[in-house]
Formats: C-alpha cells, structure tokens, sequence
C-alpha cells in the first residue's frame, strides 16, 4: 500500500495536450505539490504537457514504475491494466467513472477490469476515485485543477468516498490549520476498501488520527472489529442514514432498527468518535490534540459574563457539570478584581480581573483540583488589552505557549477560544502551537468530542493513566 | 433449543410467547411464572400454583398486539373471574390459538423493551429502550451489536434520554443494573447461537421492586 503514497515514479494514463483534458490536470498537481519522481504522461496524441512529452507507445515506458493513474474511457481501462501489468505496475488508480456507480449489475467493464488486475496481481483504488494525495511525499492525483500548494501537512489520515468531498476536506482542514498526512478517495471500492485504508493508516508512521467520511461500510462487522482494535482516534462522518427499516419487520426491534442507530451504537462501541459535518472533523481533529478529558466536569472561565451564561448552557447541553469551586479559592480569585463588582462562581466571569497574575493563579488551581476534569477558557482578544494583561500572554505567540504549558503542566485539557475580531483569530489559528476553537460554544463541543473519545477507550476497557 | 427446531419444522416463523419466554429462560433470564392451560378444566389448578391476582393472555404464535384485540385479562383475583376471562379468550381464538397463559401479574410503573434484530451488515444487535406504550411514541432506544460486553450494557443504558427512570426516582428503587446488563448481554448471546432467530422484543420487562422480569416476548424466526 505504501507505494500509493510513496511510489518511485508515476504513469498518467489518458493524457492530451488539449485544453479540455482533465489527465494532465493530475501531472500539474503531482508537480506543483513537489513530488520528486518521474511522472509518464501516457496518451494516444503526441505532445507536451507541463514539461513532459506524451509517451504514445506505453510500451516504450521503463520497468520499475510504481503506479498509474488511469484516466481513459470505461471500455479501455482494462487494456490500460494490461499494460499496466506487462510493465509491473502493480498499483493502479483507476479516476474513470462510468461503472457500477452508473450501470449497477453485469456491468461488463467492472468485469474485465476485474479481471485483467487479478491475472496481474494489480491492487487499485477505484473506479471512479480521484486517488490518494499525500503531503508527505507530493502524490497528488485528483484530476480536477488544485491549488496543491495550500495544503497543510500534519498526522490526520483521511479516507473519503466521494471525489468531491475529498477535494473539499482537503481545503477545508488546510484552512483550519489542520494539516494531514494524507487523503485516500476511495471511490467504487471495487479492489480495495475502507477496511483496507484503515488497516493501512492504523499502521502508518505519519498519521496519529483517522478521520473518515462514510457513505456506505461495505463489510460492518470487519471493520468495526478492526476500529475497536486501533490505537488511533476513529473520526467518522457517516452519511446517506436514512430509515432502511424493513416494512415487513414483525417485531418492534426490527421496526425501530434502522441503520443510523444501529451504526451509532457499532460506532459507540467501537470507541468511534461522530461527527455530523467536515467543519466539525476539523473541530474534533483539534480536539483530539488535548490532553485527555477523563470525566465531565469543568472548570470554565469566561472574560465576558454573556459569554459565561452562553458556555454554562453549552456544557449542560454536552452532559458537563460545572462543580461548585472551593470557597477558599473564590475569595483568593476575587482578591485579584479590579472593581469588586462580580462574584466568582463557575462558569467565572473574569470581566473585572485584568491581571496575569490571576490568570495563572485560577488556571493552576482549578486544574489542580482533583474533581475537575478540564477547562475551558473564553477569552477578550485585542492587542492593546493583551498588552495590557502584559507578562505570559502579550502577544497571541505567547498566548498559545501559556495554555500550552498549562496544558502540559497539569495533563489536563484546555479548550481555547477567542471573543475577538476575526482577523485575531485567525491570527491565533495561523501560529498553530495550540488548537485554537472558532467559538466559545464550539470550544465546549470540541470537548465533548475529546471526552466521548477517552470514554471510548475507557469501554474498550483500556486503562488510561 | 428445542422449541425452535419443532416450531421451524411446523412450518412456522414466529413462537408463541410462551415458547419464548423458555428460550430466554434457558438463557438466564427473569420470565414471569406461568402455565399454559388449552382446557378450562386445569384453570384451577394453574391459578392456584401461580397466585390471584393473575393475568391471562392469548397465547399463539399467530397473535400479536394482544392488547388492541382484547386477548389480556389482567388483575384476575378469583375462580369465577379467572374462567369468565378464560372462556371469553378462548372463545376469540378460536382455531388460531394455542391456549391461555395463566401468568403471575408483574406490579411496576417502569416499562422497558430488550430486543434483537439480525442487521445485514452488523449481524445480530441488541437493543434496550423505555417499553411499552412508549417504545414507539418515543423511540428512546440504543443498539449495540452482539456480543456485547458489560461496559456496553451499562452504556448503552445511559444512551437513552429516559435513562433517569433507571435511578431511585419518586419512592422506586434503583433498578438492579447488573441484572439489566446480564439480560442484555444474553439476549445477544441467543442470537449469536442461534441463527434460526430473526428478532425478539421482549416487550415489557417491568420492573419489580429493582429487578427486571421479562412480562411479554416474542421471537420471530427465519
């Protein structure tokens, strides 16, 4: 599988010098996402594209090519697997639609090009899959025009079914910050599947979490067996949930079962965590960058008291609880306000407190206590008041190493998120060195998220210290 | 399981509630006492083994929605009621029906359901919500798929938004949740060894005192 991702060198197949030709499209992304390989654009016409003349007599291609990208028409994607194979191509990307997607049974092409892998041992991604991008290596073979240069590199893995939803995730996350290792289109899953795209990035070196987008599991129960055995975070998207129950069902169950609940609870079970849209995936990959939340309770600290009563109606409607702090460390809290207008409680309006100095001393004591689980901190940004709070927090860099370190210090989440004008936050989310939420009330979901996860693993029955 | 093999080969596709209730009783799980009585002159008898008050039902692999149709007799306290009520049932199930259960009446407010259903995908998978009236007005319910562990029992438990009827709530006590998720774990086990059985509702189990008791069941076979 790792020569998707890292082949030595690649062969487009279906490539023309004419403007209309969506093939070449795959030899500018590979190129202008720096992939350092050889890169064959095959085709019928002679010509030129970005550089590289059109090989017309694939037979001519060298031995030792890792993978082929196939874009040519249903009706000659086999012959192509049958160069493919003479030349030892052993990897394919078929990108052609116009199979089972389009023809749902006897569909002749699938067949033969079912075949023509099998006779030749060639594993392929598809039909009618944009392919794999890796940012890693510069693979980048969707053929529709990208700005590969956007995308952001990191450790999600990401599998999609749907083309579209691949291109959009990749924008999508690269905007967030969010960066991947790499985004597998899987297409028609007529070789290989989801299960064969977890197992790899279960296994792979570059990804730390998983995410996925699901319109269909093809085989349920192998691949809630092999969710239930990862190691990484499982982040699933799943659409297309719609009641299937059966009209002739006899009993209540089989009435009531339908797939959304049933793959809700395999997922549960599994220690899976759901999303219902890509910009939550992103909420969630940066959530799963915390420390664990092992239990649900918060401590929340808001620097506006309508931002205090929004998140504390958040956290209920998440399943937190926002414990009573001690008396003690109230009065010592409430010893550092300006105007001695607020009473501290929790969640805490930190309105009338503009010192470093208080900061420091609340975050460290309500991490400190042994009944608080995490926190969230909602906090004014605005440069001429940061310089004001001065010290740890002057500027927005020094902003993500304080909760950082406090993050680090204490083992305990810290869900971050700025009341600010949106060129502030997005400042914060540039820099990057501590996940940044878009909103206080998406900062308490993204914990809710976290502590579904870490209570996952709890009911796989993994110890966690 | 018996009663399986001799019901598949009579050609059915579902058993009684009766024959049910010994599958899941084989399979440890708290069934209300009962006799079948096909012939008015054992009623006696079967009352006085189980106890006034008593309950007596229809009981057929033919019928369901027992209620709507008038086939339940409950809160039955002496001879001359427990015969009227049986005459009267039998009298509607004439030809389709096996017999009238003579059933100990079960005395609780919390109604829950217990389930499985074979998914295509999943195979066999559990499901536990509010029961009776309620299972589908609300549809408060959760699956997990078989086997399922004692983790997922109790969790599962908590998925519903009704899981507070579960706790010491209005002078009930807290309903015993190991016995819960034993129940739920077993209910599994049947529909992995048996892949005869389609689906069950076990549909209430009500809770008496803190203990669960499967009160009506149905299984549905292949």
């Amino acid at each position: 599988m790792r020569q998707f991702f890292y082949p030595s060198s690649i062969a487009v197949f279906g490539v023309a010098d004419n403007p209309k030709n969506l093939a070449k499209n795959i030899v500018f992304n590979c190129q202008d996402m720096e992939f350092s390989g050889e890169i064959y654009p095959v085709g019928r016409v002679p010509g030129k594209v970005y550089g590289r003349n059109i090989i017309t007599s694939p037979e001519s291609l060298p031995k030792g090519i890792d993978l082929a990208v196939i874009l040519v028409p249903a009706r000659f994607v086999a012959d192509t697997l049958e160069i493919c194979g003479r030349k030892g191509i052993r990897n394919a990307i078929i990108s052609t639609g116009g199979f089972g997607e389009f023809k749902e049974k006897d569909n002749q092409a699938e067949m033969d090009v079912l075949y023509a892998a099998k006779r030749h041992g060639i594993r392929f991604i598809g039909p009618n899959s944009i392919g794999v991008i890796c940012t890693g290596s510069g693979v980048c073979t969707p053929f529709n025009p990208m700005q590969p240069k956007r995308f952001k590199k990191g450790n999600i893995g990401l599998i999609a079914q749907s083309g579209g939803v691949t291109t959009q995730t990749a924008y999508y996350f690269s905007e967030e910050h969010v960066g991947f290792s790499k985004i597998i289109s899987a297409g028609n899953k007529l070789n290989l599947d989801e299960i064969d795209f977890l197992e790899y990035l279960m296994g792979d070196d570059e990804t730390e979490q998983i995410h996925m987008y699901l319109e269909s599991i093809e085989d349920g129960r192998r691949f809630f067996d092999l969710a239930r055995a990862s190691k990484k975070p499982i982040v699933i998207y799943k659409s297309n949930v719609t009641k299937t129950a059966s009209e002739i069902a006899k009993s209540h169950t089989a009435a009531l079962s339908n797939e959304s609940l049933i793959v809700d609870g395999a997922m549960r079970q599994a220690g899976i965590v759901s999303v219902k849209d890509i910009h939550d995936m992103t909420v969630c990959a940066k959530a799963l960058q915390l420390p664990p939340l092992k239990g649900n309770r918060l401590a929340v600290i808001s620097l506006s008291g309508g931002f205090a009563v929004i998140l504390g109606d958040a956290c209920e409607k998440h399943g937190f609880i926002c414990p009573q702090l001690p008396r003690k460390l109230l009065d010592k809290i409430e010893g550092f306000r300006r105007g001695g207008v607020i009473r501290m409680s929790n969640p805490m309006d930190f309105g009338d407190v503009h010192e470093i100095e208080a900061l420091v001393f609340t975050l460290k004591h309500c991490l400190a206590l042994d009944y608080i689980d995490g926190l969230v901190l909602s906090f004014m940004y605005e440069p001429e008041m940061a310089r004001m709070f001065g010290g740890e927090i002057g500027s927005p860099q020094q902003m993500l190493k304080f909760t950082r370190n406090m993050c680090e210090g204490t083992g305990k989440p810290i869900a971050l998120s700025f009341f600010a004008e949106r060129p502030c936050i997005e400042e914060f989310k540039r820099i990057n060195t501590f996940p940044v939420f878009n909103n206080p009330v998406e900062s308490v979901r993204a914990l809710r998220m976290l502590r579904d996860y870490w209570r996952g693993r709890e009911i796989r029955g993994e110890v966690i210290n | 399981m018996n009663v399986i093999q001799k019901a598949l080969k009579e050609g059915r596709t579902a058993l009684s509630e009766y024959e049910s209730k010994q599958v899941l009783a084989a399979y440890q799980i708290p069934v209300t006492r009962e006799i079948l009585v096909d012939d008015v002159k054992d009623l006696t008898a079967a009352t006085q083994e189980i106890g006034y008050p008593v309950v007596l039902k229809a009981c057929s692999s033919e019928i369901a929605h027992k209620t709507e149709k008038g086939l339940i007799r409950v809160d039955i306290r002496n001879d001359k009621e427990a015969r009227a009520a049986f005459e009267e049932i039998m009298s509607k199930i004439e030809g389709a029906g096996h017999g009238v259960l003579v059933q100990e009446m079960v005395k609780g407010k919390r109604e829950l359901v217990i389930g499985l259903t074979r998914d295509v995908q999943f195979g066999p998978c559990v499901m536990f919500g509010l029961g009776g009236i309620f299972t589908e007005i609300l549809k408060d319910i959760s699956f997990r798929i078989a086997p399922i562990e004692k983790r997922d029992a109790l969790e599962m438990m908590h998925d519903i938004k009704g899981y507070k009827i579960l706790e010491d709530v209005r002078g009930m006590e807290a309903v015993d949740l190991d016995m819960l998720a034993d129940i739920l774990i077993n209910v599994g086990q049947i529909g992995l060894e048996n892949e005869k059985v389609k689906e069950i509702d076990i549909n209430p189990v009500i809770i008496s005192g803190n203990k669960p008791v499967a009160v009506d069941a149905l299984i549905v076979l292949e």
